[in-house]
């Protein structure tokens, strides 16, 4: 994974310092409220509902067993002892409080990390695949690029008061683990018909009060043209986004409002002229310095097939289950992939102790990992397991509430923090994870019902990814009681799909009864072999609705 | 009735006006109506300028059996903590079990 | 308070140039009038021998001033709101695209914590409206000692930064 060099060390150091002194102006009066607030947002530094909440980067979800033990010590020292891994593949502190932020940061510049543009109307974290450098298939590791990206765009002196948020991704295989396309800029690795490797890039996705996928504004950038391409669809932006309305800011809006062949052109004749100049050519030899730092961790020559590893799925039939849903192949033989699912039966998806940090660091070293990944689906990522070590890893993982076998399943539910914690909240979305969850929790049935990804936001910012759920679940004010909108047919992958809202909402005695009409209508109608997803494109909303609204 | 909240500035935690302070407890918090309200709204002002508070807003609660019950249930949140962690927040920090209501019970009729 | 960036150096400056409205007379000297009016009567303000600047508003972009920019003293950036970041674009743009030397500067309403970006994107003049003492000013363009992007100041970015590092360390062990 990348190392800061002195200058990088440097950066966030004095960072670090120069918050300390806008906090200092802030509780000294100097600075007011809406002065200090795009200050301390660009640091990452909310006002919740109970408390300051630190949104605190990892790029491109990719932390070290160091990284993670500091941030259990941070949870412990400055917060209440846990953190929540969000669909941006950050972790958030819920319990912030002002003066003590600037020690965090200088504690964060320690272990190479920051807060720096997690929110405000800046670049924010560079998302990728969380299966980098591990996934059969995959072209190259899509952090190379993701990390160019944070440089170039962090404290860029021309884009740090857009209209609003720009969110990256960036994947390098044909299966999307990352929602590729509900990012303002989204890029894919690809190969051109010379076998040259390069960049498709799209433009103008994002959730929130009105959904839009990406649309394709580059079929292929070349790789030392990358930088510069970026930076003209900024400018666009930039000079051409809507200030005047907070609900239509996004590029997004910009897209559809001027039509994508107009973007284009005039993306296209900005970047020339960045070109002409030279100045932002990515040159081969930084982008082979950067990929120096995701190379291949130095891989055993393994079999392929692990007779202990087999042995163990035979007789823990709990093991087995675990690897049914939670292990993935890896492009070495021998090797897999493991997911630590965070959606415990009943606790808050994405949640993690600083126990169980601490935990999971040991793991990593006890199993010789350096690195580990958070997903979007706030879920936690060991990319290069041994085979033979992932029974002693479940053993493990088991009695830290780490070993929920349901990744992809019904109760691996992405939810926002909603209103038991967000400002933003128009209702709770935890709870109805929670029961959601209990309701199905029976395994057996779970692995009946297949990939059913349910995601949960509470409130139009979808910041719970609701509009790309299978089934999506949208928490409403409705004369101040908490209301649920069920959504259907979205999805995250490579297939992806914005749901569909399918009528009235539901309060919270009946949203649970109604997801479970939901998936009932999907059991009666199903067909050999077909997810939840694939019935409802089938055959559509009505039956679903019927079912829902039937009297 | 109305009730007048504000975060403090330095720790981020919930604070209810009365007659001119800062409390930290919803049942401590003053019921006003009106041009009360109103005033003590302006009032407020003077505590973001000394940077003691910030965003201070007015929210509708009534007084029911000798509790203090917001209309909505985010201020019913805010005055406890999470519901989802009644180990954390107001609900456990101020020793006293704060009584959501029935505003929050999942699985019970609301409104 | 005008607060000039030369050489990396802040100091404070005296304003030499009046800025006259849309419908108000001109005076003698050297003058910023509006951009509109700047439209209307380009020829007669070009004519004058004194020094001339244009005002634009953050929708403004510099290009409407077209090849007579080259014969303008001052363009004043009006921000509105700090929030509103095309500014940036547009220094960014009257330096690098359109070839602009003369002075640029922003005045409204912005922090203290943008001008190191201002500066870096070409802007050399900040109509300082708060109290704030000069040394916080000076102190804001340094707060951050290196820099990621390329930008129009010129200066090294990380990058050359590190290939200089690396190339000394090749001299130096050779």
């Amino acid at each position: 994974m990348y190392r800061y060099d002195e200058f990088d060390a440097q950066f966030v150091r004095e960072r670090a310092e120069q918050f300390r002194g806008q906090v200092a102006r802030r509780i000294s009066g100097e600075l007011t409220e809406d002065e200090f607030k795009p200050l301390r947002l660009m640091n990452g530094l909310y006002l919740q509902l109970h408390a300051y909440m630190l949104r605190i980067a990892i790029p491109y979800g990719t932390l070290s067993a160091r990284q993670l033990r500091k941030l259990a010590h941070l949870t412990r020292k400055y917060d209440r002892g846990y953190g929540h891994f969000t669909t941006r593949q950050n972790l958030q502190l819920h319990w912030a409080q002002l003066p003590r932020v600037p020690d965090m940061l200088v504690e964060l510049a320690e272990v190479e990390m920051h807060c720096i543009q997690t929110s405000g109307n800046s670049v924010r974290n560079i998302s990728a695949d969380p299966f980098a450098g591990a996934a059969a298939g995959e072209l190259e590791d899509p952090r190379i690029l993701s990390e160019i990206l944070r440089q170039w765009s962090t404290l860029h002196p021309e884009f740090s008061f857009l209209p609003r948020k720009f969110k990256f991704c960036v994947i390098a295989s044909d299966e999307d683990r990352a929602a590729l396309l509900i990012h303002d800029i989204a890029i894919k690795v690809i190969r051109n018909d010379s076998g040259e490797l390069g960049y498709r890039v799209y433009v103008g996705g994002g959730l929130g009060r009105t959904p839009y996928l990406a649309l394709e504004i580059g079929s292929f950038v070349a790789k030392p043209d990358i930088l510069a391409f970026c930076e003209a669809i900024l400018r666009v932006y930039n000079e051409a986004g809507r200030r005047d309305n907070i609900h239509k800011a996004r590029v997004k809006i910009l897209v559809h409002q001027i039509g994508i062949e107009e973007m284009r052109r005039r993306v296209e004749a900005e970047f020339i002229e960045i070109k002409k100049t030279g100045v932002l050519e990515l040159p081969a030899e930084e982008l082979a310095r950067i990929g120096a730092y995701f190379a291949d961790p130095p891989f055993e020559t393994l079999p392929a097939r692990c007779e202990a590893f087999e042995a163990a799925k035979r007789s823990h039939s709990d093991f087995a289950d675990w690897v049914k849903t939670n292990v993935a192949p890896h492009k070495m033989p021998g090797y897999a992939i493991a997911t630590l699912s965070l959606k415990p039966i009943g606790k808050t998806p994405g949640d993690c102790s600083s126990e169980q940090m601490d935990a999971i660091a040991a793991l990593m070293n006890t199993f010789g990992q350096a690195e580990i990944r958070v997903t979007h689906e706030q879920n936690l990522v060991l990319p290069h397991m041994r085979s033979s070590d992932l029974f002693a890893l479940w053993q493990k993982l088991v009695p830290l509430e780490l070993a929920t076998a349901n990744h992809g399943l019904v109760t691996d539910i992405i939810a926002c923090p909603g209103l038991d914690y967000c400002d933003l909240a128009n209702a709770r979305s935890i709870p109805i994870a929670q029961a959601i969850a209990k309701r199905f929790a029976d395994l057996e049935r779970q692995h009946d019902l297949g990939e059913l990804k349910i995601k949960i936001s509470g409130c139009i910012n979808a910041c719970g990814h609701h509009h790309v759920g299978h089934i999506g679940i949208l928490g409403v004010d409705r004369k101040g009681v908490e209301n649920y909108q069920i959504l259907l047919g979205g999805s995250g992958a490579e297939d992806a799909s914005l749901a569909e809202i399918m009528g009235p909402g539901f309060d919270t005695e009946g949203i649970v009864d109604a997801v479970e009409n939901v998936i009932g209508t999907y059991t009666d109608m199903r067909q050999k072999g077909e997810r939840f997803l694939d019935t409802y494109r089938r055959v559509g909303a009505v039956p679903f609705k019927e079912r829902l609204y039937a009297r | 009735m109305q009730i007048l909240t504000a975060n403090r500035l330095k720790l981020g935690e919930v604070a209810y006006w009365n007659q001119g302070r800062w409390v930290s407890r919803l049942d401590e918090a003053e019921l006003m109506s009106g041009a009360v309200a109103e005033a003590a709204l302006k009032g407020a002002g003077e505590f973001v300028r000394s940077g003691e508070i910030v965003a201070p807003y007015l929210f509708e609660a009534h007084e029911t059996a000798g509790r203090t019950v917001p209309v909505k249930v985010r201020e019913a949140v805010r005055a406890a903590g999470p519901t989802v962690r009644t180990d954390l927040g107001k609900q456990a920090d101020l020793g006293k079990k704060t009584d959501l209501g029935e505003k929050t019970g999942l699985g019970k009729k609301t409104g | 308070m005008l607060v000039k960036l030369e050489h990396g150096r802040a100091r404070t400056v005296e304003d030499l140039f009046v800025a006259v409205g849309d419908d108000e007379s001109l005076p003698h000297g050297a003058i910023v009038v509006p951009l509109k009016r700047f439209l209307a009567e380009t020829t007669p303000l070009l004519a004058r021998e004194t020094p001339l600047g244009v005002r634009l508003e953050t929708g403004d972009t510099p290009q409407i001033l077209g090849e007579h920019i080259h014969r303008l003293a001052l363009i004043v950036l009006h921000v509105p709101y700090f929030k509103d970041g095309r500014g940036f674009s547009w220094a960014r743009l009257a330096r690098t695209r359109l070839g602009y030397t003369g002075e640029i500067r922003v005045t409204g309403h912005f922090l203290k914590d943008q001008m190191a970006f201002y500066a870096r994107v070409g802007v050399d003049v900040f109509d300082i409206a708060q109290n704030i003492p000069f040394a916080q000013i000076e102190a804001a363009f340094s707060e951050i000692s290196n820099v990621y992007q390329p930008a129009f100041d010129g200066r090294a970015t990380i990058r050359e930064l590190r290939a200089a590092k690396r190339a000394a360390a090749t001299i130096s062990t050779s």
